[in-house]
């Protein structure tokens, strides 16, 4: 088993920039250990190797983001890449309403209102992933929008990992003023990574009334490794979106939390995964009903082939005084092969008496009625299998409100299926 | 021997079971075949194994479709070759829209044929055509393919998909059962206008009623898995006024 302390020292090197960090270091150093698979919440997915690694932290120039970008993804970018700043690369023009930057360039008022935010939503002291975060992070992106402000344009936070055996503990901040409302895609992408480790974690506020959307694009490449918290706080009456797109790594696991602090919110989660290979993909949800009267919509959707493995556990907590909560949950997997596996765990735990809430999972086939009725008109297997698996997942892809994201999805699930019998 | 469809002593059985017991039937083009018979006496299994359905194993002296081997066929190759089967129960996929998948499958039939995709423009107008033939709803076209239809709406839908396709050998099996007389006529009628010297139908049906509208060359009896007896139109008349029993009895006689 891998030493804490050892895999420990390769980070302590690096100097604590934000006042958490101290603190944080203390806690992970001090008595907080890694999760294991004897963890409920960490039963299926085992980090040890993850923990045993030597890292590196390369400086890598990229001279275009070109080969990274989603297509036809209009949109503001900010880079990063191996967790530094790429200025260059960036595009954090006038934009009404939203300041845009990394955090290392954050000054003045502006720092001082990151500061106060920053560590507030995310628990790094039951974590141990978010402590190793919190305690490392070099920077990332803080993102601000304005009360009341209409973004137009998707704001992109792209993080590259370039090279072998990166380590990158990526950190972004984003707050949304109330009545506001705006996009987000967090687009993660590799170049020749193998090895490979991503320990991300996103705050995001979403302010009275406001209305904002975070769609996490995972595309590191498939010898990668990434753990990600994404904090998401809510205020009365907002809504909130969050889209997880799987579409590459060798083992990633992400936390979605919600904090519904208060009343009339409504908060949506999808999340579409399709794993090969020896991939294992890994996604815990957590919405925490604090206050009455708000909804919460959750859908995620998952195909696995190979000797693949697909873990989901979704938990709603509804609170005593969290008297009239909707609450939804489903998650529906197709297993393509015999030795592919999936674990799903829904999970409800309520404790005020007025709530309508329901969950839900299932776990299938092809099916193989649709299959020969689609190939008696012509279609080849395959082709009637791509169609069928775009079926599946058009439930969730049609929350996908930006078109390029969606068509990205749907050619990322085709090429999944068009690669399997090659 | 027919050069369109030849079957020669078709077996098939399914989990043990022999359903099919020797079946000969030979289509020509420009025939209607009607194929009648008393429940489980091996209809729909004809239709499936023709169709290619894998659930079965199959054994023939051979099963030829314009010169080539069938039974060596994926369903999709016979579809490309010119294969159609209207399901008795048509499949509901959600999620699959009607149209892109005809759009889909045409496609496959040109690419097989060494011609280039349907121009969008074409489609559009073939479309238009083959939904005034079969009176469907340009609403249901669009769906996703049988999801929430109507039983009459579902074999419609057969029918229009079969028009898209232009087959050379359309197997209906029971495409009547469960339809209203104005269903059944739109059905039939649809099938007459799709009639011509280069295809022919297979009929698939429990009852006489959908052969007052398409008028079969052809009545087979099918039963116990073997065609006992074979007709003109007139034959289906006394199927309807006399019941099976009489050519149950005269079978099990032999």
């Amino acid at each position: 088993m891998a030493n804490k302390l050892d895999f420990l020292k390769q980070f302590d090197e690096l100097t604590a920039l934000f006042p958490a960090q101290g603190s944080a270091r203390a806690v992970i150093h001090n008595g907080m250990e890694f999760p294991t698979t004897r963890d409920e919440y960490w039963k299926y997915t085992r980090v040890q190797a993850l923990l045993g690694a030597s890292y590196a932290r390369n400086l890598v120039n990229i001279d275009s983001i070109e080969s990274f970008r989603i297509d036809h993804l209009d949109a503001h970018y900010l880079v990063f890449i191996n967790g530094k700043y790429s200025e260059r690369l960036s595009d954090t023009g006038s934009i009404q309403g939203v300041e845009m930057t990394a955090m290392s360039k954050a000054e003045g008022a502006r720092k001082d209102q990151m500061l106060d935010h920053l560590d507030r939503y995310v628990d790094r002291d039951r974590h141990a992933f978010n402590a190793l975060n919190t305690s490392y992070f070099q920077d990332g992106a803080f993102i601000t929008v304005a009360d009341g402000a209409q973004v137009e344009k998707p704001i992109c936070i792209l993080q590259i990992s370039a090279g072998k055996l990166q380590a990158n503990n990526a950190r972004n901040l984003i707050l949304v003023g109330a009545n506001a409302k705006a996009e987000f895609v967090q687009l993660f992408a590799g170049q020749n990574n193998q090895g490979a480790f991503t320990n991300a974690v996103t705050e995001m506020s979403i302010g009275e009334g406001a209305n904002a959307s975070l769609y996490l694009m995972q595309d590191e490449g498939s010898e990668s490794a990434q753990i990600h918290s994404t904090q998401v706080a809510q205020e009365k009456d907002s809504t909130s979106k969050v889209v997880t797109i799987t579409s590459s790594g060798n083992l990633v696991r992400n936390n979605l939390n919600f904090t519904v602090n208060g009343t009339g919110c409504e908060s949506n989660m999808y999340g579409v995964y399709f794993t090969s290979g020896k991939q294992h993909i890994d996604n815990h949800t957590y919405v925490d009903h604090l206050a009455p009267n708000c909804n919460s919509n959750e859908l995620y959707k998952g195909v696995m082939t190979d000797r693949s493995t697909g873990v989901f556990n979704g938990k709603i907590m509804v609170h005593r005084e969290a008297q009239q909560t909707n609450a939804f949950q489903s998650n529906q997997n197709i297993l393509l092969s015999d030795k592919a596996t999936i674990n799903t765990k829904p999970e409800l735990e309520i404790y005020a008496d007025d709530v309508k809430c329901s969950h839900g999972c299932t776990i299938g086939q092809l099916d193989e009625e649709a299959m020969f009725y689609l190939q008696t008109r012509g279609l080849s297997k395959e082709a009637a299998g791509k169609l069928l698996v775009q079926a599946f997942a058009g439930e969730v892809t049609e929350h996908i409100d930006i078109e390029a994201l969606r068509i990205y999805t749907e050619q990322f699930l085709q090429q999944k299926f068009e690669d399997l019998d090659a | 021997m027919s050069d369109f469809l030849d079957v020669k002593n078709l077996h098939a059985s399914i989990e043990g079971n022999q359903i099919l017991k020797g079946i000969n039937l030979e289509v020509n083009a420009g025939e209607v075949h009607a194929i009648m018979g008393p429940n489980g006496s091996g209809k729909s299994t004809l239709s499936s194994v023709l169709a290619g359905r894998e659930e079965y194993e199959v054994e023939a002296d051979h099963v030829k479709f314009l010169g080539k081997d069938l039974l060596e066929m994926a369903p999709e190759e016979r579809s490309r070759e010119g294969l159609f089967l209207a399901f008795q129960y048509p499949v509901e996929i959600p999620g699959v829209s009607n149209i892109n998948f005809l759009k889909a499958a045409i496609n496959a039939k040109r690419a097989h044929q060494g011609l280039e995709d349907i121009s969008a423009k074409e489609f559009m107008q073939l479309v238009k055509e083959k939904q005034a033939l079969v009176e469907l709803k340009q609403s249901l076209a669009n769906r996703s393919v049988n999801e929430g239809f109507s039983g009459g709406e579902k074999k419609r839908n057969e029918i229009f998909q079969m028009a898209m396709l232009q087959p050379r050998l359309g197997i209906l099996d029971e495409t009547d059962s469960g339809l209203d007389i104005d269903a059944l006529k739109i059905v039939a009628n649809g099938v007459n206008k799709l009639k011509s010297k280069d295809n022919a139908f297979i009929l698939i049906t429990h009852y006489q009623r959908l052969l007052n509208y398409i008028v079969p060359d052809f009545v087979h009896v099918l039963y116990n898995g073997r065609i006992v007896k074979s007709g003109d139109k007139t034959l289906a008349l006394e199927l309807e006024e006399k019941g099976y029993d009489w050519i149950i009895n005269e079978v099990e006689a032999v």
